[in-house]
Order: structure tokens, then C-alpha cells, then sequence
């Protein structure tokens, strides 16, 4: 892997599963749709190499033969290939083996039960589990998906990570309520989550990350979404990272995006081996409000960690040019006073987008990240 | 002294109906299949909440998409807008935004109920935006300022309590988290003051119940019992108990002694101990049992579990003398 240029670009999250991906890992023969979409994407990225087999098969319309996890495999090929040839520099699997965030980590372990379904907004639901007894990690998760990763990726991998809070916090707290005595009041709802995220990150976040990182995982990404839910317990947040990654070594990163980061500041800042911050910005820039000025609240607190900055809004369709781009880095470079810091990447992960406006978009990105680098290296006299 | 229970927002949605609404959106399943679902699970939640001898009944409100859509669908002014966290939770509701001062359309409300209700509504609550969250939650770009638009929106909240009434709905309840959230000074506080004194006029004898909940009530109380409203409830959940103040006079009190963020059962005697306690500090006239929170942050089974807990803490109170 050659060095890193300035403003270097990074995945950072989930992006749509193509079509054929979602029929061949059911069995569904392809329809014509799908093999159009896998032969055009092979013929453009000449992404299934030692997984050319599978791909004949699927589109030989004999997906059941060929079966799930080698559907799943070819996927994971053609998400490295697709963001290493939009020119990431950090790169992951588009999360193609993974469905969501919250239910497959959980049911890696054992003390909760799942209890049904929530309401999320409008007829869009998640399944919801309660806390019931002492967390126990069946074993660590993710560990092959990361090693296929490594074993196939050209550009450097980086692997996210539900974090500890976010689990925690997306769950029904029993267990550790039950422990508090007298009425389940606020202080005593924030006692039992602390113990709940602290016995997360222990017991089953840092086992797991110790296991990547002994099959040699050196970028990983804590996504703590739920960070922004309640502010008053970003401290808690704080703790379950400081004790996921206590005594580990490896570039680890916090993701918080559709957050008042100003709220979440300055308890935040005491994640002791978070070397960088990946947080949504673009959702929230508009010709009106600035919104890299958040920035300057970092360096007002001598913060000197790295920025994953979010140029790319995942909400819309509609395709940030280079110079948007562009604009954006600079204005983030200026709050921030150190361009050294920064690492662009989209907001949040792309997997409400089509993989064409994804991809699109990224494109912009890379471009964006190279016109004001050449910018910062070739100043105006 | 009465002791009165009913639930305070929507009921949350059986598997089954979970199962239809998805299959509906991937066109798996037809509208008609279910408008029949929801129609069953309206009639179960019913049954629930009589079996269980609720004073007040809700069929779920279980169309609903969230508190604000049926006026920002219907009322004119409004159109909906993007997804937005509801509070400390992970539940989003679709920011309604105001484009000119409101107009409100007869009949919408009262169309968009649920049927169960509209066909014996004596008894059943009516799930209503308090005008100060609703104010203070849309993205207003009428112009109006926001103490105007509390005003307005009281205003006319009190004309549909007005229709419903004329149709037999006799309790209102008027959801305000924004109340205890950013409590109200000032003008807002007066403006708050004359939307619901519209509002409970429009009630001509029927109950009005503001129900609040997402922070501490007790900063919120100089507020809170001033409101010209029949019952004013508080999250215990989120209130320091210990120093809700002592009151004698104003508004009944409400008391959400079911916390929907915990599927961890609460015990009825306990719950039963803590009210007695209010009853004598506070002194209402009326005590209205509740859940905290909406019981929809909850799947269906442990929802259910949590009405048989309201329902258990009334039969604890009526067992040790209500006074």
C-alpha cells in the first residue's frame, strides 16, 4: 500500500445489497434485471476472480447450488472492488454479509431475549431485546468476515463495529434494573445502564475486538448512533469505549452521525484510545449554516485527534460536485487548523442510495478530497 | 377521592399487524387484508382496556403514524416533513412544517379516529398535540411568532374539542412533553395559559387531561398548576418524587406510573405506596393512573404486561381505601 495523501478517503459504513445478491443468497434463480446487474458490474469492476464459479452459477440462474455464503462471498468482493476502484483508501465489505446493526450482535450472546417488535416511525419496525441475566459472548463475531476482508482487500480494511452503547441503549435494561433498590426512577435507570454498557464492553465488545485484532484488524470503528439520544449520558458512551478497548492496540475510531456533536462535548473527548472522530456533517451544511463549525469546538478544547468528516449527505439522491466537496474540506481544514487531520468519508452509511448515486457520490468525494489537496499544495501566490 | 386509569398514547402494534404493515409495503399483502387486521387488533385492545376496567378506553390509536400527522395531513397550512427523533428515544415522527398560519379542516379529526371509538365515544380518550409542543416542535415558517401560534393552535384545538364533543367524546387528552421538557416563561407561559383556556371552555363539562413526560416535572410545576385543565399528569418515571411540592387546589393529578422504557415489570404495591404519598401531598381532587410514556415504545406482550400493572396498582389503591 503506497503512503497516504492528504485528505485521504474512507468507507463508513453499509451500503445497498445489489439485487442479485439479495436473490441468489434466498436461491432465487436471478431474474434478467439481476443478471444484468452482476454481469455489468463484473465487466466494470472484474470483481469475482477465485469466485468466477459462483458467479457463472448465478448467472447460469442455478443460485440454489451455489448457496447462501458463497452468494454473500462474491458480495463482499464486489463491495472491495467497488469502493477501492471509486478510490478509498480505507475500505471494508459494504457490510454485505450483515442485515442490521443491533440483532446479530445481540444473538451472539447469551442473557437476552428477544421480545418483539418496535415501531421506528411509520411501518418500519426493529426488533427489540431485553437484558434478563449476566452477558455471556458466545464467541467473538465478525472474525470471518474480517479475514475474508483482509485476504481479498487491496486498500487498507477498516472494520465497524456496533459499539457498546448503542446496544445497550437499543435494548430493555432488566437485569441491571432489578439490581437497584426502590422506585426505577432516573437515577436509578442511569445506574443500571452504566453497569449494562460496562458489562457489554467487557464481556462481550472488547472480547471481540481482541479476536480481530489478533487476526491482524488494526482499523476499527466503534458506530455508536444511539450516542446522540440522550446527551446527558455521553460519559456513559465514553465509558463502554474505554472499556471495550482497554489495553488493546489498534487504530480505533467513534462514528456518531445525526447528533448535536456541541452537546455531546466535552465528556466525549475523554475516550482515551479513540483516535478519530467520524461524525455526520453534510446532512447538516447548507448555504445558510455552516455545519463544519463544530470543528472549531474541538480545537477550542485542544482537541488534536483525527476527523472522519462527512461531505456526503446519505439522505439524498441528488450528487455533491467535486467543488461542493472541495468547499467542504476547506472549510473544515480552516476550523479545524490542521489539514493533516482529516479523513473525508460520506456522512453515514450509503445503503439508502442506489449503488449508482452511491457510488456517484463517492466518486465526488475522491475528487473533491484531490482538488483541495491540490489546492493546500499549490497555494495561490 | 377517585382514583381513574387509562392509557395516555398509542398501543403498540401485535406481530400479526407488524407482519401485515411490512408485507403491505413490499406488496405482499393487499389494503383490504389489513384494514382487516387492524380492525381485529383495534377490538383486542379494546377488550383490554375493558376487561381490565380502564376508566377511559383508546382502541390503540393504532393507524396513526404519530401524534401531529393526522392534523399535518388534513389541517391546511401544514405539510409533513422529515424524519425526527421523538424525544430520548429511538422512535422519529415526521416534523410537520407550517407554511402559513393554520386553518382547521371540520371533520378531519373525527375521521381519523378510530372506529371503535367513533362508535361509542363516551368513554373514550381522545389523543390530541398539546398547542405548546405541537408549537414547538413543527418547523414553523407561517411567520407568526411562537407564543402567537401556541395561542392559535389552542384555538383551534378547542374548535375540534368543540365538534367532538357535539359528536359525544367527553375526555381529551392533550400530549405535552415540551411542558416539562422547556417549560414554558412569559409569553409563551400566557400563551399557553389562553390556548387552554379556549380549549377547556370548548369541553363544556367533558374531562381535559394535558399529559407531559421527558424530563423532571418539578421545575415545571408553577406552570403546570396554573393550566385551566380538568387533570395534569406527570412521568414518575422522570420525576424527582422527593421534591414534588406540596398543592392544594388546581388541576387533578395525573401520574404515569408505568414505565414503557423498561419491559421490567413495577410492582403494583409499590406503586400503589408512592401514589398515597402524592394523594397526600398534593391534596387533587381527582388521581389519573397511566403509563409514563406511550405504551407503543414497547412490543404488544410486554405492553400488555404493563396495563395489567396499571390495572393491578388501581385494585391496590381501592384495597387500601382511596380516601
Amino acid at each position: 500500500m503506497s503512503a497516504r495523501p492528504l485528505y485521504p478517503a474512507q468507507e463508513i459504513g453499509s451500503l445497498a445489497k445489489p439485487r442479485w445478491q439479495l436473490l441468489g443468497q434466498r436461491g432465487e434463480p436471478l431474474d434478467a434485471p439481476a443478471r444484468t446487474e452482476l454481469a455489468a458490474a463484473d465487466a466494470r469492476l472484474d470483481f469475482a476472480g477465485p469466485l468466477g464459479p459462483t458467479r457463472d452459477a448465478l448467472l447460469d440462474g442455478r443460485s440454489r447450488e451455489v448457496g447462501p455464503d458463497a452468494v454473500r462471498d462474491l458480495a463482499a468482493l464486489f463491495f472491495l472492488r467497488y469502493l477501492e476502484t471509486a478510490g478509498l483508501d480505507r475500505v471494508y465489505d459494504g457490510e454485505a454479509r450483515r442485515i442490521e446493526m443491533y440483532e446479530y450482535p445481540i444473538r451472539q450472546m447469551r442473557g437476552f431475549r428477544f421480545l418483539g417488535h418496535v415501531r421506528s416511525f411509520d411501518s418500519k419496525y426493529y426488533l427489540k431485546a431485553a437484558v434478563t441475566d449476566e452477558i455471556r459472548l458466545e464467541k467473538p463475531y465478525h472474525v470471518d468476515e474480517f479475514e475474508f476482508v483482509r485476504a481479498h482487500a487491496r486498500a487498507e480494511p477498516k472494520l465497524p463495529i456496533t459499539g457498546p452503547y448503542t446496544l445497550a441503549d437499543w435494548s430493555y435494561n432488566e437485569h441491571y434494573l432489578a439490581r437497584q433498590p426502590g422506585w426505577k426512577g432516573r437515577s436509578a435507570r442511569r445506574a443500571a445502564q452504566r453497569d449494562f454498557v460496562v458489562d457489554l464492553a467487557r464481556r462481550a465488545i472488547r472480547p471481540t475486538l481482541a479476536a480481530l485484532i489478533e487476526r491482524g484488524c488494526r482499523v476499527i470503528q466503534l458506530d455508536e448512533p444511539a450516542a446522540g439520544t440522550h446527551p446527558d449520558e455521553a460519559d456513559l458512551v465514553v465509558e463502554g469505549f474505554n472499556a471495550a478497548t482497554d489495553g488493546l492496540d489498534a487504530e480505533f475510531s467513534m462514528h456518531i452521525c445525526f447528533s448535536n456533536y456541541g452537546d455531546l462535548l466535552p465528556a466525549l473527548l475523554e475516550a482515551k484510545r479513540c483516535r478519530q472522530w467520524a461524525w455526520e456533517f453534510a446532512n447538516r451544511d447548507s448555504p445558510e449554516h455552516d455545519g463544519y463549525a463544530v470543528l472549531r469546538t474541538l480545537r477550542e478544547y485542544g482537541d488534536t485527534r483525527e476527523i472522519g468528516l462527512g461531505v456526503l449527505d446519505v439522505h439524498r439522491d441528488a450528487v455533491e460536485t467535486p467543488l461542493q466537496v472541495a468547499d467542504r474540506i476547506r472549510r473544515a481544514t480552516h476550523h479545524l487548523g490542521d489539514p493533516a487531520r482529516i479523513w473525508v468519508n460520506p456522512d453515514c452509511g450509503l445503503r439508502t442510495r442506489s449503488l449508482e448515486v452511491a457510488r456517484a457520490k463517492l466518486g465526488a468525494m475522491v475528487e473533491g478530497a484531490r482538488i483541495a489537496r491540490a489546492e493546500l499544495e499549490s497555494p495561490r501566490r | 377521592m377517585f382514583v381513574r386509569t387509562g392509557l395516555t398514547g398509542p398501543f403498540p402494534r401485535s406481530e400479526a399487524l407488524v407482519a401485515a404493515t411490512r408485507d403491505l409495503d413490499r406488496g405482499r399483502t393487499t389494503p383490504e387484508a389489513v384494514e382487516e387486521l387492524f380492525a381485529t387488533a383495534e377490538r383486542e385492545v379494546l377488550a383490554l382496556e375493558e376487561r381490565l376496567g380502564l376508566d377511559t378506553v383508546t382502541a390503540g390509536y393504532l393507524r396513526w403514524a404519530d401524534l401531529f400527522r393526522p392534523i399535518a395531513e388534513t389541517w391546511e397550512g401544514f405539510t409533513v416533513g422529515p424524519l425526527t427523533r421523538w424525544f430520548e428515544t429511538n422512535t422519529f415522527y415526521r416534523q410537520p412544517i407550517l407554511h402559513a398560519p393554520p386553518v382547521r379542516v371540520p371533520g378531519a379529526i373525527a375521521a381519523r379516529l378510530p372506529p371503535p371509538l367513533r362508535a361509542a365515544p363516551a368513554r373514550a380518550r381522545v389523543l390530541l398535540p398539546g398547542p405548546y409542543s405541537f408549537a414547538g416542535l413543527l418547523d414553523n415558517r407561517s411567520g407568526e411568532t411562537e407564543s402567537a401560534l401556541v395561542h392559535r393552535l389552542g384555538r383551534l384545538l378547542g374548535e375540534e374539542v368543540r365538534e367532538l364533543r357535539g359528536l359525544g367524546f367527553a375526555t381529551f387528552q392533550f400530549t405535552e412533553p415540551l411542558l416539562v421538557v422547556r417549560p414554558p416563561e412569559g409569553p409563551r407561559a400566557e400563551a399557553v395559559g389562553a390556548g387552554y383556556r379556549a380549549i377547556h371552555a370548548a369541553a363544556d363539562g367533558g374531562t381535559t387531561i394535558v399529559w407531559t413526560f421527558g424530563a423532571d416535572a418539578n421545575p415545571a410545576f408553577p406552570v403546570l398548576d396554573r393550566l385551566p385543565v380538568s387533570v395534569v399528569g406527570i412521568d414518575l418515571a422522570d420525576t424527582e418524587l422527593e421534591r414534588i411540592p406540596e398543592a392544594r387546589g388546581g388541576p387533578g393529578l395525573g401520574l404515569g406510573v408505568v414505565d414503557p422504557r423498561t419491559t421490567l415489570g413495577e410492582d403494583p404495591a409499590e406503586v400503589a405506596r408512592i401514589v398515597r404519598e402524592l394523594r397526600a401531598r398534593r391534596r387533587p381532587s381527582v388521581i389519573w393512573l397511566g403509563p409514563g410514556m406511550p405504551l407503543d415504545l414497547l412490543p404488544y406482550e410486554p405492553a400488555t404486561r404493563k396495563v395489567h400493572v396499571l390495572a393491578a396498582t388501581r385494585a391496590a389503591l381501592d384495597a387500601g381505601g382511596t380516601g
